[in-house]
């Protein structure tokens, strides 16, 4: 039995690795419910790892639980986008679970299919192929399907990267309202800008934990210099990332 | 002409190609969607050994021989496909590799003397026993049964497994049920269309209709129609033409695709004029 102040996200001692290589160490945090955490980190820094191990899809050591039902967007890199399949398709994929992957969906699960292409401004796109519509809707398409999950925990892996900023906008909204209704949102990015914008806490990771706490607390120069090392640029208190030609932001 | 069409033999023809036709029309959807191709031409080809121990023991027969074989090289590449640096076929090379020699050197020990190797590569469909359309049968409703069953998770885990895991997907299992009825599809086509002309059969309309659909359900129905069409019709044209059967329904397939290719080129090609 769950209880209110029962945290929604919980690492205790989270370690991964690959045969020799080790992609995190003993990472431990607690995030409370209907939170949005912002997961940040230079490349390699243990980010995915740290949301597959959450899922418990990689072998790890320690412990991770998460409190009710999860939802996950991964990275769309592993997605064959000529899939035979359109946008509606794809957000009725997240009904599959809940329905026992047996079933097929019904008309109330194609109401509720039609209702989330509206949440992210997909609903003139219903029928189209998913390898004709743009990199944002395939990302708002992809969304919609972890909407579908209806999950308590949703956990996205870089939701925002490589996408135009209307679609950014348009997925940062539709988290903020899961969020407002009580859900728990855990999310990567290398945006350091959206993440201080839209996260109430911040876990930065460098395969181990640098650092997790509130914006102000996570984002002083020494403690992102830390996990960024020689590949943050300090300027006037504020911080200049280097490390990723197309994440170069200025977090303030 | 179509004198003969009516024939006993010819009937017979036409039901075990149509048999075999919906299995191999089915799974060549996923065959296609998963990059499975060569996996497809290989399991026939990997049933060598399993046919030459069939040849040397009588009692076992050809087709318990070929699908013990033929399902050793599946869970073996199933297997070793888990291996991320391993797959994209060299696992499926490998063990094709190992199959062929294997097959070779029982060939050689068993004294088997020399195997019907035309008709192991395509097939005789006018010379099926009811045995085999039995056979064929079966395997037609065991996939039937599985796809239906199993069509959300195959889709899902299909479209993006990394998605699909945690949601209970279960991608391994998947992946080994499939190759496994592809190797059993294929092993009850061999007497019918060989080894070469299966593998034919389970890429060929299923990447037909696909350039045509942008839908998984459409796609799945019409390479089946398409695969009974393309069989029952290449049946009928080799009789009239007193071609091989195996050759013509492969040419008819390619011919058929080829056109549907262009059709989707010439498509695209009104398309932008009228964006123009």
């Amino acid at each position: 039995m769950t209880t209110a102040t029962e945290p929604a996200v919980r690492a205790s001692g989270l370690s991964v690795s690959f045969a020799a290589r080790t992609a995190l160490e003993d990472v431990s945090f607690e995030l409370p419910r209907a939170s949005f955490a912002g997961v940040l980190g230079p490349n390699g820094a243990g980010k995915t790892t740290l949301l597959r191990a959450l899922l418990g899809t990689v072998t790890h050591s320690g412990s991770a639980s998460l409190t009710g039902r999860p939802a996950y967007v991964p990275q769309s890199g592993g997605i064959d986008p000529s899939f035979p399949v359109d946008a509606l398709g794809v957000v009725l994929m997240g009904r599959y679970p809940r329905l026992g992957w047996r079933r097929w969906p019904g008309r109330e699960d194609r109401r509720r299919a039609r209702e989330i292409l509206g949440q992210v401004g997909l609903e003139r796109e219903a029928r189209v192929p998913f390898a004709a519509l743009s990199a944002g809707q395939r990302q708002r398409a992809l969304v919609g399907r972890a909407l579908a999950q209806e999950g308590d925990v949703l956990l996205l892996d870089e939701p925002l990267t490589g996408i135009d900023v209307p679609s950014q906008e348009v997925i940062l909204a539709t988290l903020e309202a899961k969020r407002r209704a009580g859900a728990t949102i855990v999310m990567t990015t290398h945006d350091l800008v959206q993440a201080a914008r839209v996260c109430d806490r911040l876990l930065l990771l460098n395969r181990s934990l640098v650092a997790a706490g509130t914006t102000s607390e996570v984002f002083r120069p020494e403690v992102l210099g830390r996990a960024y090392g020689g590949e943050l640029l300090v300027l006037d208190g504020g911080a200049v990332l280097l490390d990723d030609a197309h994440h170069h932001h200025d977090p303030r | 002409m179509l004198e003969g069409l009516d024939a006993p033999y010819l009937t017979r023809a036409l039901a075990a190609g149509a048999l075999v036709a919906v299995p191999l029309g089915l799974l060549g959807c996923f065959v296609l969607l998963r990059d499975l191709a060569f996996f497809a031409h290989a399991v026939g080809v990997a049933t060598f050994p399993g046919l030459v121990i069939g040849a040397a023991l009588p009692g076992v027969g050809p087709f318990a021989s070929a699908l013990a074989a033929a399902l050793a090289f599946s869970g073996f590449v199933s297997l070793g496909e888990r291996d991320r640096a391993l797959s994209g076929g060299a696992v499926t090379g490998v063990a094709l590799a190992g199959a062929l020699a294997l097959g070779s050197v029982l060939l050689v020990s068993l004294e088997v003397g020399a195997l019907p190797v035309e008709r192991l590569l395509f097939g005789s469909v006018l010379a099926v026993s009811d045995a085999d359309v039995a056979r064929s049968a079966a395997t037609a409703a065991l996939t039937v049964a599985v796809i239906g069953l199993t069509l959300p998770r195959l889709a899902a885990t299909t479209f993006d497994r990394e998605w699909a895991a945690p949601a209970g997907g279960r991608g391994r299992a998947g992946d080994a049920a499939l190759v496994a009825l592809v190797a059993i599809a294929v092993v009850c086509a061999l007497p019918a269309v060989g080894s070469l002309l299966a593998a034919a059969l389970l890429v060929v309309p299923a990447a037909t209709v696909r350039v045509l659909t942008e839908r998984l359900a459409p796609m799945l129905a019409c390479a089946v129609a398409l695969s009974v069409l393309e069989m029952a019709g290449g049946i009928v044209l080799a009789r009239v033409l007193d071609l091989p059967p195996g050759a013509v329904v492969a040419t008819l397939a390619g011919v058929v695709f080829g056109m549907a290719a262009a059709l989707r080129a010439a498509a695209g090609r009104l398309a932008l004029e009228v964006a123009r």
